[in-house]
């Protein structure tokens, strides 16, 4: 076929015009990786890449400043499972954490929430999956109908979290861009658990994972597909195509910044910039900033030396404390800076005297309020903190920092170090006998000897436990501490086997109201002070014992009653009479708190603050510091 | 002989049926199972666990069923060549193990020619220079690199080469070449990084072996034709490699049987401190996270490897020295 001239001409001009407009408006703004992609047609300019209503993240606001595109940041980590790390630096939620660990809305436009019952999420219009593929409410209603409630993939129904007093909710989908979540209780966690570090993902890729479902496709051609890749049927081979957390896959969509390019097993995980990614900073420069990440898989013993020797830009795990002045030396060979951020829980490692022993006479005592207070009195921690934590550490209770709005000094009641009101207290149980080694005699008999079990994973355990040892000989109390295995340990709790454990303190030292105290009252078995009253909640009374301790009733009643309200100040209250109880009655023993942690930051990786928090919950270690806006200088 | 090499590998049948038996009892003698030690390490960073998923996946991944029964699954599975799939990758275990294998099986094979390389020429001569100067200070130094732990050389040498050579920190290559294709460029970075492992866990495999060949050889150059031959005149070196060091060299061959699984199995311990790509750290990992398809089927890997190895040397030893005769029988 012949074109006329002037028609030709015409084309060809058009054809240049939009060539030099798409180069006008490339420079500025198109990241420069995608630029060719974008040239040749291979995905949308920037404008069609993101919602029509991207979030932007005012950067400068923070004290921080906008930056520009480009470069690979690399990073170290100790397993190939630690991959799904970086889902929780990525930290894209429906709802996340704010810088104030205030929730906001993040993947979704807006949220509202009507009497703590009914929450109406809307979706931004136009957000795209990874690859390029719309995320609508059918992607919602696709995990909930076809994947949390199919017989084979959740076969004992949808997780906890979608159950209020057994019930679950009715999800409506009133368009493309609404879903509707309603139960007729209020659901205090169902937001949380949204913005969590390891999130509950309500939504899965349609439009993929639709072809392993047997909804959509052939079951036995699936069965047949599954078993030929090692796994038994249909329903495995689904799950592990649609692993959001662990990111094994590298095919399956995701809004994260950056996706995963590579499939295990591998020395090298490369995660690619996610060219729909649904931020933008004030300038309207499609985040992230940094092009590529990079997680090399090493020893996690060698992750010091490795990051002492400059090869992580941005480094967390796997760091200790006694690194740091290893770390600060190559400081300059190696052009890094060496942060100190603080960790968040109550207590870093704290003592967890079992009340649910198996040991009656122990157990009897474990369960006197007196002798718990009489051995935290007999805990010496400044030692300990000036030994092991060169005094950087803050010497408290098991309980929030004192930053916190929920923090009273009357809590530190007990984290006194006051040998002689020990000894008072300790006489005053009946245990005024001792034996030729100074030792105090239980009531059958027995000299006071406490194992205390470890999980012995590092030697800090120990370290502080041979210190905590001879501050309570003084009071007639030897302990002996004996190392097993993680797993064992836990068993060996669970059977109340141990007399006493050491295990890291509450998990998040900085609450709002609107976080579960479920920390402070028996709700789960992993409470080594009372795994079998937790169990008796986790199980709904199938096992484990109910407890029986008033005190302990009490918390558990508070927490009930916690869940029930949504009112702000009635929340606080609660939280602050439960903490109160928690920490006069001393279930377990705080040694230390805000410990700080070393962070490695390459010299020319910007935006990351000087100080933070590095916890899992509730900053999702860098997640809510955005690393999506972090950047290279030159 | 055909005869003797038949029943040897009929004798491996039932031989490696038993290992397997044990080495699946024994993986499975910690308390709990993968899940456990999976919840446990997902707790121990904070995550919590759904009781009701790890009920699925015990299921799914067929721990539930009685142990026996896991058994027959494994053992009949790796009779036609499915060794099982591993929980912690979520692959078949020979996806996992085949890369790994290629690197292992290069550094296994440079580090013994390094070994060999160094060890002969020095157990030949202290043997025949004995308690001169260069046998003590040879075998002093070889003390040395018998007694010093791998692990501390190895951390030692790596502080070195990343100070003065810059060599990046373990591993076997540069990062940024991990995934890419094999070029100059990346056999150079391989070069640098191997000679650490190879140093390291050569040293203690080298003041071994010297020992050895030294010590051989020191009882056959005592023997009377060794006298006889020099007395007709015989040229020293020539009589030295013709004779004594030849019978000396069946401690070489005996070491065969061994020799086979450490080239597939690596130094675990070196491995893991250096942070090599090899199979030590998979096979350590797996053992403690009681991956056991995975552990299994690695340990029955090597298992195998053993028994041929010994079955080689055995025959080997046979047809290299005339003094190993079959036909006697056991009457002697």
């Amino acid at each position: 076929m012949s074109v006329h001239p002037p028609l030709r001409f015409t084309i060809l001009a058009t054809a240049f015009l939009l060539i030099v407009q798409a180069a006008l408006a490339s420079p500025e703004h198109e990241p420069p990786l995608l630029v060719q992609a974008v040239q040749s047609g291979d995905i949308p300019p920037m404008s069609g890449r993101l919602p029509e209503n991207p979030r932007i993240m005012q950067i400068s606001k923070n004290g921080l400043t906008a930056g520009k595109y480009g470069g690979v940041m690399r990073m170290l980590m100790g397993k190939e499972k630690d991959i799904r790390r970086m889902v929780v630096f990525g930290y894209s939620r429906l709802v996340g954490f704010d810088l104030n660990l205030e929730l906001t809305a993040d993947i979704l436009e807006s949220y509202e929430v009507r009497e703590g019952r009914e929450f109406i999420f809307r979706l931004r219009k136009g957000h795209r999956w990874s690859d390029g593929q719309p995320f609508t409410s059918d992607d919602f209603r696709f995990y909930w109908e076809d994947v949390a409630n199919n017989d084979d993939l959740f076969p004992f129904g949808p997780p906890k979290t979608f159950r209020v007093e057994g019930d679950l909710p009715i999800v409506e989908y009133p368009d493309e861009w609404t879903v509707v979540y309603r139960w007729n209780r209020p659901n205090p966690h169902f937001l949380i658990e949204l913005a969590s570090p390891r999130p509950l993902f309500i939504y899965m890729p349609r439009h993929y994972l639709e072809s392993f479902h047997p909804r959509y496709a052939d079951r036995e051609a699936l069965d047949e597909q599954a078993k030929s890749r090692g796994s038994r049927n249909w329903s495995g081979y689904f799950l592990k195509k649609a692993r959001q957390y662990r990111l094994t896959n590298p095919e399956l969509p995701s809004l994260q910044p950056w996706v995963n390019t590579i499939s295990p097993p591998a020395e090298r995980y490369v995660f690619k910039r996610n060219p729909y990614f649904h931020r933008v900073d004030e300038n309207r420069l499609q985040l992230p900033y940094i092009d590529q990440v990079q997680v090399n898989i090493v020893s996690s013993s060698l992750i010091p030396a490795k990051t002492g020797a400059g090869e992580s830009d941005l480094q967390g795990h796997y760091l200790r404390l006694d690194n740091f002045t290893f770390l600060k030396e190559g400081e300059q060979r190696n052009g890094y800076d060496v942060l100190l951020w603080k960790t968040l829980n109550g207590s870093h490692k704290a003592l967890y005297p079992n009340l649910n022993s198996r040991d009656e006479e122990w157990r009897n005592l474990a369960r006197d309020v007196r002798f718990r207070r009489a051995l935290s009195l007999a805990v010496n921690r400044r030692e300990v903190n000036q030994v092991i934590y060169y005094g950087l550490a803050n010497e408290s209770s098991n309980t929030v920092l004192p930053g916190s709005v929920f923090y009273e000094d009357e809590m530190q009641t007990w984290a006194r170090y006051d040998l002689e009101e020990a000894n008072a207290l300790l006489d005053s149980l009946g245990l005024d006998e001792r034996n030729k080694r100074g030792l105090r005699l239980m009531p059958d008999g027995r000299p006071l000897e406490v194992i205390i079990h470890t999980a012995g994973e590092s030697t800090e355990e120990t370290d502080i436990l041979e210190l905590i040892h001879d501050s309570l000989l003084k009071v007639g109390i030897k302990v002996y501490t004996k190392p097993s295995q993680r797993e064992v340990f836990r068993d060996r709790i669970f059977s109340g086997d141990v007399m006493m454990s050491v295990w890291t303190g509450l998990e998040n030292a900085m609450p709002t109201s609107g976080f579960s105290p479920g920390e402070l009252a028996p709700t789960s078995q992993n409470q080594y002070q009372w795994s079998r009253w937790g169990q008796y909640h986790e199980t709904n009374g199938k096992a484990g014992e109910k407890p029986d301790l008033p005190s302990v009733r009490r918390l558990y009643e508070l927490y009930l009653k916690w869940s029930e309200i949504t009112d702000v100040q009635q929340r606080q209250e609660i939280w602050r009479e439960m903490l109160r109880i928690y920490t006069d009655e001393v279930f377990n023993i705080g040694i230390v708190n805000a410990v700080p942690q070393p962070i490695v930051v390459n010299g020319r990786l910007r935006n990351v603050p000087i100080e933070g928090l590095y916890a899992w919950f509730p900053t999702s270690y860098f997640g809510v510091y955005s690393p999506d806006t972090f950047w290279f200088d030159e | 002989m055909i005869g003797y090499i038949l029943k040897r590998l009929f004798f491996m049948i039932p031989t490696l049926f038993v290992i397997s038996i044990l080495v699946f009892v024994i993986i499975q003698l910690p308390p709990g199972d993968y899940l456990e030690t999976y919840i446990a390490e997902l707790q121990s960073q904070g995550e919590s666990v759904d009781p009701d998923r790890i009920r699925f996946l015990r299921a799914e991944y067929g721990l539930d069923k009685p142990i026996y029964e896991q058994y027959f699954v494994w053992a009949s599975g790796m009779l036609v060549g499915d060794y099982g799939y591993s929980f912690e990758y979520g692959l078949p275990v020979n996806e996992v193990i085949g890369d790994r294998l290629f690197l292992t099986i290069i550094i296994s094979v440079v580090t013994i020619i390094f070994t060999w390389a160094i060890a002969f020429p020095i157990g030949i001569y202290s043997a025949t220079h004995q308690y001169s100067w260069g046998d003590y200070g040879l075998s002093f130094i070889g003390f040395i690199g018998l007694a010093t732990p791998n692990f501390l050389l190895a951390l030692v040498m790596l502080y070195l080469a990343n100070v003065y050579f810059g060599t990046s920190i373990g591993g076997l290559m540069d990062p940024e070449y991990i995934d890419q294709p094999w070029g100059i460029d990346k056999l150079i970075s391989v070069l640098e990084h191997l000679w650490i492992p190879v140093v390291v866990i050569g040293t203690s495999g080298t003041a071994g072996m010297i020992r050895r060949l030294r010590a051989n050889l020191l009882d056959e150059l005592q023997k009377q034709y060794v006298v006889t031959a020099r007395a007709k005149g015989m040229q020293e070196k020539k009589l030295v490699r013709k004779y004594p060091l030849r019978i000396a060299m069946n401690f070489f061959i005996a070491d065969i049987g061994s020799l086979l699984p450490s080239v597939i199995s690596g130094a675990e311990i070196t491995a893991i401190v250096l942070s090599l790509p090899t199979t030590g750290p998979m096979m350590l990992n797996a053992l403690q996270s009681q991956d056991m398809y995975l552990a299994g089927s690695f340990l029955m890997f090597l298992a195998m490897l053993t028994v041929i190895g010994v079955m080689l040397s055995d025959i080997l030893l046979a047809m290299l020295d005339p003094r190993i005769r079959l036909q006697g029988g056991a009457t002697k």
